[in-house]
């Protein structure tokens, strides 16, 4: 099946929004998803993005049953390490599941590889649940370290009442 | 005032590259340390800045051995999370060991958590390495939750011959 990987514009939050909820879903989390079409818009395609986004979409005769003919996406922003220098997060990596098996997750992760290397940065990291064998079979095949596993990294956070908490201990 | 926090400028990238290599070996990796003052004051003074630096500075008169007064940092950067928006990353915090046990470290994690509270951040995010354990129990007695325990969130990550060769076949 043909498809076309490319930037992602304001004019597609809409549909990365629909695609962020059912990522959520088959992350079982999907009561977790506050953020909306807007904050997309506001977030992603202002001066100072927080985030970057390309899209995968296939031809008008091939659109999904529900008529969408944008099936996948991945968001992702530039970060830094400390040790290695400039970097790039993958937030997200979604294919809707009735256009898996055609090579569109591999390709959206591959132009953010590649998207990275010429922003000069030596690392794509991003995060997988440890229960999602499919996904994380397919991250290890694709040549990846599990940092966590490997190097004991465990990730941590702070928000609502702990974040302003934090906030408020002055020096 | 025993110490004071405020934004790094360029010329602390000497001390920051300094302190940086002093993190590296008290997390038993200054081999994994590949980049210098030279990058960090591209990567952080420049029109898009990859991230954010405090610096922690004491007088003159409290000066370490060596004649620093540049004492402790945090470095971080800001991310997005498709489920609840603007996010910041702590990449580092770092004391001297001997400007330990005054508060330097909680005041420059405070000014990052303000610095949410200003830019309208909903989380704080970072990594720690399971056997750093005096860091550990100091976050989670900050109220943060360790999202690897407690959901099975793994970081992963592509680097070196894996990340080209995923680049590589990017359409």
């Amino acid at each position: 099946m043909d498809f076309t990987i490319r930037a992602a514009t304001l004019e597609d939050c809409k549909d990365v929004a629909r695609m962020i909820t059912e990522l959520a879903e088959y992350e079982k989390a999907a009561d977790h998803v506050e953020i909306t079409q807007k904050d997309l818009e506001q977030d992603g395609f202002s001066k100072n993005p927080f985030f970057h986004g390309i899209i995968a979409e296939v031809p008008e005769q091939h659109k999904s049953k529900d008529g969408h003919s944008k099936v996948g996406y991945s968001l992702y922003f530039y970060s830094y390490s400390s040790f290695k220098g400039r970097a790039v997060y993958m937030e997200d990596l979604y294919v809707m599941p009735e256009f898996r098996g055609k090579g569109i997750g591999k390709a959206l992760m591959r132009k953010v590889a590649q998207l990275g290397l010429a922003a000069g940065c030596t690392q794509l990291n991003f995060s997988v649940l440890d229960w999602n064998k499919p996904s994380l079979d397919f991250y290890f095949s694709q040549g990846c370290q599990d940092v966590t596993s490997d190097l004991g990294y465990h990730y941590l956070r702070c928000e609502g009442d702990a974040l302003e908490y934090l906030a408020q201990g002055d020096p | 005032m025993k110490y004071s926090i405020r934004s790094a400028r360029a010329q602390d990238c000497r001390d920051i590259e300094r302190m940086i290599m002093e993190l590296a070996l008290y997390e038993k990796m200054p081999d994994q340390v590949k980049i210098s003052h030279k990058e960090l004051e591209r990567d952080g003074f420049g029109p898009n800045p990859f991230y954010q630096c405090l610096v922690a500075e004491v007088p003159e008169e409290r000066s370490s051995a060596e004649g620093h007064t540049v004492v402790g940092y945090v470095l971080y950067y800001y991310t997005y999370s498709t489920w609840s928006g603007r996010c910041i990353y702590m990449e580092d915090l770092y004391v001297m060991p001997q400007f330990r046990g005054e508060g330097i470290g909680k005041a420059l994690m405070a000014s990052v958590a303000k610095v949410c509270r200003e830019q309208q951040c909903v989380r704080l995010q970072f990594s720690v390495l399971d056997w750093n354990k005096p860091s550990l129990e100091f976050y989670l007695s900050k109220g943060a939750q360790d999202l690897t325990d407690k959901e099975g969130w793994h970081l992963l990550r592509f680097d070196g011959e894996a990340l080209e060769s995923l680049a590589e076949e990017a359409p």
